[in-house]
């Protein structure tokens, strides 16, 4: 079996702040694949958005980073500033949640697009200005000809998070990290942003981690899901293994949260909710840290954090009581 | 998917902004009026051989002191010079003053300012606290002592009043760079491989170039009045060379017979300056980026 492109080993993310250290991220572990699409899953507060950000050492100063994060055998925790810039944007690229305000506003989407392809590839201008054209038709825009010269401004948002994609993948990078990448569009341009997502993956063979707090995102798109509670990882497996059996009873719950409104004999179902908060990561557990909200806890939830258990092929689950029901 | 529902506004995107931005100026009779004036002055200062009627230092004997007439518009001094061309002659050393001391500031000022804000940290601190002292001297007294301590000419007061303008530009650059370093295009930058110098000047800087340019057109009046006030104390321009501040000091000592003298070159300081502040203020509401959607 070859390597995985992206392994990921005990990262820890701390955070410095005046009351203490706040344990965003807890020792997680994953790997990527070449062409994998890998969703992360949570809560608001869960640290799938920090995980995502530390890979690419984006987080401010006051986080204290363990753990390696191995791409191609170079731990990116571990590199000079100066070799970082060469990963960043041409090995792994970053989509933002927020489409509106992640382009800069004085420069028209071509001559960014460009940029980067400059920096990285050294293209002339021309050249970039060839590529960032195919790029904008690559990602679907109408009319690219036209838009190369627009100011973001004059894009709407599903525009505007395609223009963002369409440089995330300028200089053809293995992994695309995406945090949320629809999740401040309507639902019909999160359709077509997915859609493409899926289209690059197939086309470009490009591995995406797809971080969001949607489940019926990942169902779309992702090949394997990695559920995250507390900033620990509560569940992986693959896709449809996990929305077949899952395990862990904040997977289920989850899964009883989604809208399904043309599903079940016509009567209308209540949406489930899981009671009770995100618990505080100011202190490091001591017990599962879904305990409190969960039905199946005990006394050895309560006074025990489980660990990581594979309980069916590919599937790993960290809780003393899995099961699909 | 529906790629056409995304679909905006028509091609033709710049050329379109810049034909808004002229209209909503030009709807401001005030800033127009005050672009006009800044613009004749400037036609002047580079123009004063062409247009001048004399010569910078020629004399007229024959006419000392004299009440404006046809042949010397408005009238001579106590060495027969006529006062239109010496005034003409004037502008050249104020816009000169004004526009090298300000670009010399913001050359200064901006990067070190930039700088302050992007890093934080002790060197923000440092410079800050620096900005705060030095902007506790009223601008003048400070230009002042560095001319004085430079010694008299047109490039020493340049030199002096530039440095002077440095304080507030960086504080103007620093906070600027402050509210736009929490841009969400920032980190997008840094995502996309980009280095401190190419995120600071390429991606920043271009954001506050309304900003800067508003304060531009509030220093070079400062500037202009400061050259005139520098000369009239004998630490900007020598005599006999024509300043506006030249004028007013020589005019002193006539003040009781001929009250003109120091009132043309007054006038043109006035004009001058407030042309430049009302030019200022009609921009910066026009580039208001809160209005400009």
């Amino acid at each position: 079996m070859t390597p995985p492109l992206l392994e990921v080993e005990d990262l820890s993310v701390r955070f410095d702040t005046d009351d203490g250290f706040v344990h965003a991220v807890d020792r997680l572990s994953f790997t990527l694949d070449t062409g994998e699409v890998l969703g992360i899953v949570g809560e608001s507060g869960c640290g799938k958005s920090v995980t995502s950000m530390a890979l690419v050492r984006l987080l401010p100063e006051t986080a204290v980073v363990g753990g390696r994060v191995l791409f191609d055998g170079v731990d990116l925790l571990g590199l000079s500033s100066r070799r970082l810039r060469q990963v960043r944007g041409r090995q792994i690229s970053y989509v933002f949640q927020e489409p509106m305000t992640s382009l800069n506003p004085v420069f028209t989407v071509g001559y960014q697009i460009g940029e980067v392809l400059r920096r990285h590839l050294g293209l002339s201008r021309a050249a970039a200005r060839d590529r960032a054209l195919e790029l904008l038709r690559l990602v679907r825009i109408p009319a690219p000809e036209r838009r190369l010269d627009d100011y973001p401004h004059q894009l709407s948002g599903g525009m505007r998070q395609r223009v963002m994609i369409a440089m995330a993948l300028a200089c053809d990078p293995k992994v695309l990290v995406a945090d949320e990448p629809t999740t401040a569009l309507d639902v019909t341009i999160q359709a077509g942003i997915l859609d493409l997502m899926r289209d690059i993956r197939e086309r470009l063979g490009t591995a995406i981690i797809l971080i969001t707090h949607n489940l019926g995102v990942v169902a779309d798109v992702a090949d394997r899901v990695l559920v995250m509670y507390a900033g620990r990882k509560a569940e992986e497996s693959g896709v449809d293994d996990l929305f077949a059996h899952p395990q862990h009873p904040y997977t289920i719950g989850l899964l009883g949260a989604i809208p399904r409104p043309y599903e079940g004999e016509g009567a209308r179902r209540r949406l489930q909710e899981i009671p009770g908060r995100v618990p505080s990561l100011r202190v490091l557990p001591t017990a599962c840290a879904f305990a409190d909200r969960c039905s199946r806890a005990d006394e050895l939830s309560r006074t025990q954090v489980p660990e990581l258990r594979e309980v069916r092929p590919r599937h790993f689950v960290a809780c003393f009581h899995p099961g699909e029901t | 998917m529906s790629v056409a529902a995304e679909t905006t506004s028509p091609a033709d995107p710049r050329a379109r902004r810049r034909r808004l931005l002229r209209k909503r100026f030009l709807r401001r009779p005030m800033a127009v009026g005050g672009l006009l004036v800044v613009a004749v002055f400037v036609v002047v200062a580079i123009f004063a051989p062409w247009l001048a009627p004399y010569g910078a230092g020629a004399t007229d004997f024959n006419s000392l002191l004299a009440h404006p007439s046809s042949k010397h518009l408005l009238g001579t001094d106590e060495l027969g010079r006529d006062v239109l061309s010496r005034v003409f002659w004037g502008a050249r050393a104020s816009m000169q003053v004004g526009f090298l001391s300000t670009m010399l500031a913001m050359v200064i000022a901006v990067p070190v300012g930039m700088v302050a804000g992007y890093y934080r940290g002790w060197v923000d601190t440092v410079i800050a606290r620096l900005t705060d002292v030095l902007l506790a001297f009223p601008f003048l007294i400070l230009a002042v002592g560095l001319a004085a301590i430079l010694g008299p000419s047109l490039l020493n007061a340049t030199l002096a009043l530039g440095v002077g303008a440095v304080p507030g530009f960086v504080r103007i650059a620093r906070g600027e760079m402050l509210a736009l370093r929490e841009e969400d295009y920032v980190p997008a930058a840094i995502v996309n491989g980009a280095n401190d110098a190419t995120i600071i000047f390429r991606h920043i800087l271009p954001n506050m170039t309304s900003t800067l340019l508003v304060q531009a057109t509030v220093t070079i009046p400062g500037a202009i009045v400061g050259e005139a006030v520098l000369s009239f104390l004998g630490l900007g321009v020598q005599p006999p060379t024509p300043s506006w501040g030249v004028m007013l000091q020589d005019a002193q000592s006539y003040l009781a017979q001929a009250p003109r003298l120091a009132i043309f070159p007054g006038l043109a300081i006035v004009f001058a300056a407030l042309a430049f502040n009302v030019l200022g203020d009609g921009l910066r509401d026009v580039l208001d980026p809160r209005t400009t959607r």
